[in-house]
């Protein structure tokens, strides 16, 4: 093709002329990343101010088991447990919500159930706090569905301290036994095995289920279960030299 | 020097997956060969800071990975491609980078753009929106590869990268992997003799849990003779090394 020569006209002005020192791959970089960028969801700007680390939030909302289908999964299970507590008069719910907890918490983090655990071990934000704080959140979501529906259910206020702490105990089990087998279903077998052993005792000692929650001669038990998993989870989260 | 061992050993109960092994490494790459069960991913975990050596000396980036602060240090500057990626289905591409630029704590007011040169890097800009679980093996791949690289590490650990890329792609990514070695160390585990000839500039060869080999690929290739087996010289090289530490 035989090209035509038109040089432009000195001191020309069009929309197309860019200084030679522009690198425009570094552009497009700058509005991708503009374009593509996340806009965090109110929760999630709360996590970060609660919690001072953007990852640490990031970690905590995609916790397994605070996506939505282990929500609803959790929700129809204490509102079977409401209609229990009306159909029985004992408190169903007190009964069911430790061995919840201890299900979500052993499901919160950890090979076989987290699909990037081994990625998120290699990060600069421990992954001991993730563990952490999701066991946390976890916790704290059990216990405010616990609460609303004790709320709900007739037979509630009394002994709503006083199943917080079997639950700490529980979930606290859950964790350890997790943690140290690095399987989140012995964990929750632990938890749940636990927590129903203790149950099947309190009824065979006292004639009554809801004695597990109720009594306080059990409240040094549980939290000295609780004391001694967290211990547990501390010392198998530990990075030394290891064979294991 | 990147990474500095000495006589590390990691033991699983009484299997012994790395046997003592040494070695000083600075900038380049390094592509990390031998048969399964060799101890290689047992190494690149170490490295990652994933799992703790049972006994030697370690230190990546002039710090003690044993400790602590270090081992916080290391983790912000390293970039690790497990064997298998783990990934959140329900994730974009974009979402992931970013998740894990956050977990190497990349200051938040420079995650956009680390994440966009990251994934315009392994030209994934045009599945940028994705979900993981629409996208193929190969561009699985690449995202694994987006992330290990988004904080412009000074120490990268790639684990089978070329597994599931096409030849293009594979080409394409050689071209990366020197690329990086030019400012940072570079391991690379891998199965392809091809990968490392095309693209590491020293070969590490493990067999049981050992350093069988360590020298230049050209180096490696010349080990090799017409009675070794393998279709290409670098491959007779590979096999006459290991038919040696066997015998």
């Amino acid at each position: 093709m035989g090209a035509i020569e038109s040089p432009e006209p000195e001191g020309r002005d069009t929309a197309f002329a860019m200084p030679a020192d522009v690198d425009i791959d570094r552009v497009w970089i700058g509005v991708a990343g503009q374009v593509w960028r996340r806009q965090p969801g109110r929760l999630e700007l709360l996590a970060t101010r609660l919690l001072r680390s953007p990852g640490l939030a990031r970690a905590l909302l995609t916790t397994p088991s605070l996506l939505l289908p282990w929500f609803v999964a959790t929700l129809v299970i204490l509102c079977a447990g409401v209609a229990a507590t009306y159909g029985t008069d004992q408190s169903a719910v007190a009964l069911i919500a430790p061995a919840l907890s201890a299900a979500g918490i052993a499901y919160a983090y950890g090979p076989g159930i987290d699909p990037a655990w081994e990625l998120a071990r290699s990060m600069a934000v421990n992954d001991r706090m993730v563990l952490l704080v999701r066991a946390l959140g976890v916790f704290l979501l059990d216990t405010a569905l616990g609460l609303a529906a004790m709320l709900i259910s007739s037979a509630a206020t009394g002994i709503v301290v006083g199943w917080l702490i079997p639950m700490t105990a529980v979930s606290a089990l859950a964790l350890a036994v997790a943690t140290m087998t690095r399987s989140p279903n012995l964990g929750v077998l632990a938890g749940v095995g636990g927590w129903s052993a203790v149950l099947y005792m309190t009824q065979a000692t006292t004639g009554s289920f809801a004695d597990a929650v109720n009594l306080s001669a059990f409240t040094f038990f549980y939290l000295a279960i609780a004391a001694l998993c967290a211990a547990i989870v501390l010392y198998a989260t530990r990075m030394t030299r290891g064979t294991g | 020097m990147n990474i500095e061992m000495d006589d590390l050993t990691r033991r699983f109960g009484r299997t012994q997956a790395v046997a003592g092994v040494s070695l000083q490494a600075g900038a380049g790459v390094y592509g990390l060969l031998g048969p399964n069960g060799a101890g290689k991913t047992s190494l690149l975990r170490m490295l990652a800071t994933v799992i703790p050596p049972s006994s030697g000396t370690l230190r990546l980036l002039g710090r003690d990975p044993g400790a602590a602060a270090g081992r916080r240090e290391i983790r912000r500057k390293i970039g690790y491609l497990p064997q298998d990626l783990g990934y959140y289905p329900g994730f974009t591409v974009v979402e992931f980078v970013e998740y894990f630029a956050l977990l190497k704590e990349v200051p938040s007011s420079k995650v956009p753009a680390a994440v966009a040169a990251a994934v315009e890097r392994v030209e994934l800009g045009g599945k940028a929106k994705a979900k993981l679980r629409t996208l193929s093996g190969g561009m699985l791949r690449r995202v694994g590869i987006a992330q290990a690289i988004v904080n412009e590490p000074e120490l990268l650990l790639f684990d089978e990268p070329t597994a599931g890329l096409d030849p293009e792609q594979r080409v394409t990514f050689r071209a990366l992997l020197r690329d990086l070695g030019e400012t940072s160390t570079v391991v690379v585990s891998t199965h392809l003799v091809e990968d490392v000839g095309a693209a590491c500039s020293q070969v590490v060869l493990m067999y049981d849990g050992k350093f069988a080999y360590r020298g230049t690929p050209a180096e490696l290739a010349a080990r090799g003779d017409e009675h070794s087996v393998g279709d290409a010289p670098l491959e007779r090289g590979y096999s006459a090394v290991l038919s040696g530490v066997r015998s």
